[in-house]
């Protein structure tokens, strides 16, 4: 009797319209509801669960348009299926809130979240109040943040040895498609993290970090430039290819007469005028060629466009161009360059010029793209990274993959305590909880040991996606771990024949894993909160 | 049905006499029924899908009504007075709308008796009148003079108020959030002057207070990576100034017959711009806000001076950070220099920081610090939605408490005294009104019961025993929901101030009051709804 409650009948039968709409209302109430919601939310962690881990499958979505995307992210899968129902909805914000803070491990959030919903069923057909189920499931989640606390190990931070980095980058690299060149992959992530990373402050400005893709050679190509690469070509093909020790004027301003913004007119009668107003525009010319040979620079880079006539002269004076270059690239090189970006000729005088030490073309195959890569830069803490892949959907995915990866080396930075991977430490978590868990005098116990049994889902989806028997090998590592005391030992997902974590260095940040499960269990509570669903029918017409 | 003499125009809805105050006081029962289950520590929440598709997930019972689409006229006064709280106190919104449903139900029977509505009219406003004069009489002063007494009666009472919503596990770091931005603001204490900035990532405990302003990082231009992050005891300057090159009159054209006079235009538009920036550079200022647009010439010219600049800040945000630092949002920079102080405001820091994947803009340190900002992280964006929600709630309360000082115990505790004072008050009271005041206090016992309920407890055992200590003269005895029994709720600290229950019970009877004196309702057809609109439009053609 779902619409129980909305209808009311007055003293002749009739029915008496309370809400607007209400017979077109859908509305699910109580223990339906947090059925439907369970149901839900185990579909959308059910289609991620075999892309956790190296082993992981990934996904094609095709949109609407026909563009493929090929991923194993779990943010980017998410935001990709157009999920409809409205407790698929809010695991798709978890995963991309994941994503926004720690950038890694957005599946395994999903995962967690979805088999905590799984658990709480079996709970809620027990009679246990949904409240209780999520006060459990906090009381819980602390024991787990506290134990892994416990177990997280400080990881030595050092500028010179960036084998531990490279390392860590190499755990999150391994689930994608990048991990032929996992090394090469990781090795560029933390070398462009350092060198943008404040160690001071303990801050990573990913501004200064980007990310470019080219389809084309192979992904061992990729490489990381200490500079600037724009997608551009200088202006005139007989310009050099290459420009050393150049000094860079930015320019914001068009090549071109400058235009007062204010609508005008120039009313011209006479020849002479026209005249006049052609030589005028030829000064114009000179006088910024001038202005920018006087300033000492031998290369412009140009927000705006000029036409061929600027274009010869800037040939003719030797002075190599770029046009068109986007805002953020302007900024990029003028950080890089250390120059100043200077709005107008007037202004522009040598020590606003930016300095690189190289600049050239690059050129691809039998495409005949070129980009430009700006490099020996005076201030070097901007770098890009350059991405090449055999097609676009390669390209796409690593960028994905690099950009997890840079997430977690900064997380580092940030905060250098770590965990094991390989569900080492949610197997850890759950003996802990579990154990906990007779300690609490309360119904509350039940949740707690359910939130234990959830914890595994993470091991359990890792065998079972690397083609081991989930449940056997889940029980070994637990047993060992209790045996030896060592909350290290993991799936052996790569079978390396070992399974100690800490001599395969599969290495997770501390508050990634934090964050995964204070963030699933956050959500789990509001889904079991709720107990009634209003939703607008569909129109009649 | 009865064959009927038309009167009205067709399809007018009348019904009058006893069946239309009967039919009204199921309609209030209905809506009742909808928001029954959010009240208390063990209240569910409703997900509510509105037919943009936007779901909102909440326990607050003004903000569900609101989102119900009521048409009802009757029912509609439940909305009403559940608006009316929220505006007035900002918490009580359910348990209002639970006792003005409750009121009538239990007089319902009166009704069908076939007593006439004005005498129980009558004497709900006696006993109403009663019930506030018993709360005032009963509750507890406490001492204002002592700032550490009074800042853990606030804690307490916000941390009653956040039990029910979804945060309550972290109520005690959220209560003392609370207080401590409420105690920060003037004596006015003006609710916009705490601002909620919400940022999707990172768990509840990251959330912050922040004594001063913040604010997201506004667009910018290029030029403003360049610019310098921090400042200490930096000059702020607050304009509403467009920092753009712009025709200044947008109908305006000029006309030039001269080629020279181009250049001069052009120049005479740099100028006025060029003045701007300069003006504001020799008076000193090195944090520049705008609630207009600054354009990247700007950004370039600050960047160039070591300034920084935000423009397009919004209206509160600049507001606010003016009230912290001080100065004034000027118009125009025309008599700025060095010596004009009062224009400029300032504060310890001024620093940009990253908070998840956004960038926020802090002033902290302000002399005048009366606002607060509150910066909440969580998982989903409805979670937060709902966090900011509560958490307006709890800060309402405690504006209440600091004005108001006087305090009730929670937990159904305030309600069963006045259940047992005015039972007792009844059967002082001959002839017909006896009955009706009984009834009135019975009605009282809907919170406790409903608290019960939503707990899954057994009510009635709960009750006896309520009703049993309350004979005592233990008056702030109430229901304990985490221990399933009654307990002593002003010991226990679950504390609401006085005004938050008087202002719910004279809304409430009021609002019974009210739909008890309607005997007649003449809806007409056209503003009823859409499909009379519709089949007007029809027999037209």
């Amino acid at each position: 009797m779902p619409s129980v409650g909305t209808l009311a009948f007055d003293e002749f039968g009739r029915p008496v319209l309370i809400l607007k709409g209400q017979d077109s209302k859908k509305r699910l109430f109580g223990i339906e509801a947090h059925k439907s919601h369970i149901l839900a939310g185990k579909a959308v962690a059910d289609t991620l669960k075999t892309s956790l881990g190296p082993r992981g499958m990934d996904k094609c979505m095709v949109s609407p348009d026909g563009d493929i995307t090929i991923t194993n992210d779990g943010a980017t899968i998410l935001s990709m299926m157009h999920v409809e129902n409205e407790i698929g909805k809010l695991l798709v914000q978890l995963s991309k809130s994941q994503d926004d803070e720690i950038g890694d491990g957005t599946t395994g959030v999903v995962v967690l979240a979805g088999a905590l919903l799984e658990q709480a069923e079996a709970l809620l057909d027990k009679g246990i109040h949904p409240i209780r189920i999520a006060d459990g499931y906090e009381l819980a989640a602390k024991i787990a943040l506290d134990h892994l606390e416990k177990i997280s190990e400080t990881y030595p931070l050092d500028l010179k040895k960036l084998d531990p980095l490279i390392n860590t980058a190499m755990t999150t690299l391994g689930s994608k498609i990048v991990n032929r060149c996992q090394r090469q992959m990781a090795e560029i992530a933390v070398n462009a993290i350092l060198n943008v990373a404040d160690m001071e402050r303990r801050d990573v400005n990913f501004e200064l970090i980007k990310v470019q893709g080219k389809v084309g050679g192979r992904l061992e190509d990729t490489l990381l430039v200490k500079g600037v690469v724009v997608d551009k070509t200088f202006s005139h093909p007989q310009m050099p290819k290459q420009v050393q020790n150049a000094k860079i004027a930015i320019l914001t301003c068009p090549f071109e007469p400058p235009k007062p913004k204010t609508k005008h007119k120039l009313d011209i009668t006479t020849v002479e005028d026209y005249n006049k107003l052609r030589e005028y525009e030829k000064e114009k010319f000179t006088e910024m060629i001038k202005s920018i040979k006087d300033s000492g620079a031998n290369l412009v880079i140009c927000q705006w466009g000029f036409d061929d006539e600027a274009n010869h002269l800037l040939l003719s004076h030797e002075l190599p161009a770029v046009r068109w270059v986007g805002g953020p690239e302007i900024e990029l090189i003028a950080i890089a360059t250390g120059g100043r970006i200077v709005p107008r000729f007037q202004e522009l005088t040598a020590e606003k010029l930016g300095f690189a030490g190289r600049i050239r073309e690059l050129d691809f195959g039998t495409t005949g793209d070129h980009m430009l890569c700006i490099e020996e830069c005076k201030k070097s803490n901007t770098c890009t990274i350059f991405v090449r892949g055999g097609n676009k959907m390669v390209v796409e995915e690593a960028k994905r993959a690099l950009h997890d990866a840079l997430c977690v080396v900064r997380n580092l930075v940030r905060d250098n305590r770590i965990v094991y991977g390989g569900g080492a430490c949610e197997i850890a978590c759950a003996i802990e909880v579990a154990k906990e868990a007779n300690k609490i005098p309360t119904i509350e116990q039940y949740a707690i040991r359910a939130f234990a049994d959830a914890l595994e889902s993470v091991p359990l989806a890792l065998a079972e996606n690397s083609g081991f028997s989930p449940i056997k090998t889940v029980s070994d590592i637990k047993s060992q771990q209790i045996a030896q005391k060592n909350p290290r030992l993991g799936v052996d997902c790569l079978n390396k024949g070992i399974n100690d974590m800490k001599s395969q260095s599969v290495i997770e940040t501390l508050i990634g894993k934090r964050q995964q499960i204070s963030l699933a269990t956050q959500l789990v509570r509001m889904i079991l909160k709720i107990d009634d669903i209003r939703l607008p029918g569909e129109s009649e017409d | 049905m009865k064959p009927m003499i038309v009167i009205l125009k067709d399809g007018t809805d009348s019904s009058q006499g006893k069946p239309q105050v009967l039919s009204n006081i199921s309609a209030c029962q209905a809506v009742a029924e909808a928001i029954r289950t959010t009240l208390g520590p063990r209240g569910m929440d409703k997900l509510i899908v509105d037919k943009r598709g936007k779901a909102t997930i909440s326990n607050d019972g003004a903000t569900i009504l609101k989102l119900l689409e009521v048409v009802h006229p009757a029912a509609r006064t439940l909305v009403d007075i559940a608006k009316s709280q929220d505006a007035e106190v900002g918490d009580g919104t359910t348990s209002v709308v639970l006792l003005a449903a409750e009121i009538l139900k239990s007089t319902r029977t009166f009704i069908e008796d076939g007593m006439h509505p004005t005498i129980v009219i009558r004497a709900v406003r006696k006993a109403t009148a009663l019930a506030t004069e018993k709360i005032r009489e009963i509750s507890i002063n406490v001492k204002k003079d002592d700032a550490k007494e009074q800042k853990l009666l606030l804690e307490k009472c916000a941390r009653t108020t956040l039990n029910s919503k979804l945060i309550a596990r972290q109520r005690e770091f959220f209560a003392k959030m609370v207080v401590d931005a409420v105690l920060m603001l003037d004596d006015l204490l003006p609710l916009n002057m705490i601002g909620i900035k919400k940022v999707t990532g990172g768990s509840l405990e990251e959330s912050r207070l922040v004594a001063g302003v913040a604010f997201k990082k506004t667009f910018s231009y290029a030029g403003f990576e360049m610019q310098q992050k921090k400042y200490s005891n930096p000059k702020i300057a607050l304009l509403n100034i467009e920092l753009e090159l712009k025709a200044e009159r947008d109908n305006a054209e000029l006309r030039l017959d001269n080629v020279a006079e181009y250049q001069k235009i052009v120049d005479a538009e740099w100028t006025i711009l060029y003045d701007k920036l300069e003006k504001l550079h020799r008076a000193g200022v090195n944090v520049v806000l705008s609630k207009l647009p600054i354009g990247d010439v700007a950004t370039q010219y600050f960047a160039d001076r070591e300034m920084f600049c935000a423009g397009r800040v919004q209206d509160d945000d600049l507001k606010r950070t003016q009230k912290a630092c001080g100065g004034a949002i000027v118009t125009t920079v025309e008599n700025l220099d060095e010596k004009s102080h009062q224009i400029f405001g300032t504060c310890d820091l001024f620093e940009e920081i990253q908070i998840g994947s956004e960038r926020y803009n802090f002033f902290t340190g302000c002399p005048r610090a009366k606002t607060a900002t509150m910066i909440l992280r969580g998982g989903a964006e409805q979670f937060i939605d709902e966090v900011e929600r509560s958490l307006h709630d709890a800060i309402m309360i405690v504006r209440r408490a600091v004005k108001n000082d006087a305090i009730v115990a929670g937990g159904g505790a305030i309600e069963m005294a006045l259940s047992r004072t005015l039972r007792e008050y009844s059967r002082t009271v001959a002839g017909k009104e006896q009955m009706i005041i009984a009834a009135y206090a019975k009605a009282f016992e809907i919170i406790p019961r409903q608290l019960c309920e939503n707990a899954g407890f057994d009510a009635t055992n709960i009750l006896n025993k309520l009703r049993q200590k309350h004979a005592e003269d233990n008056i702030w005895f109430g229901v304990d929901v985490t221990h399933e029994d009654v307990s002593d709720n002003y010991t226990s600290a679950v504390w609401e101030p006085a005004i938050v229950k008087i202002n719910a019970i004279t809304a409430a009877s009021e609002a019974a009051c009210l739909i008890l004196s309607i005997d007649e309702t003449v809806k007409v057809p056209k503003s009823s709804s859409e499909i009379s609109n519709a089949a007007k439009a029809m027999n037209m053609d």
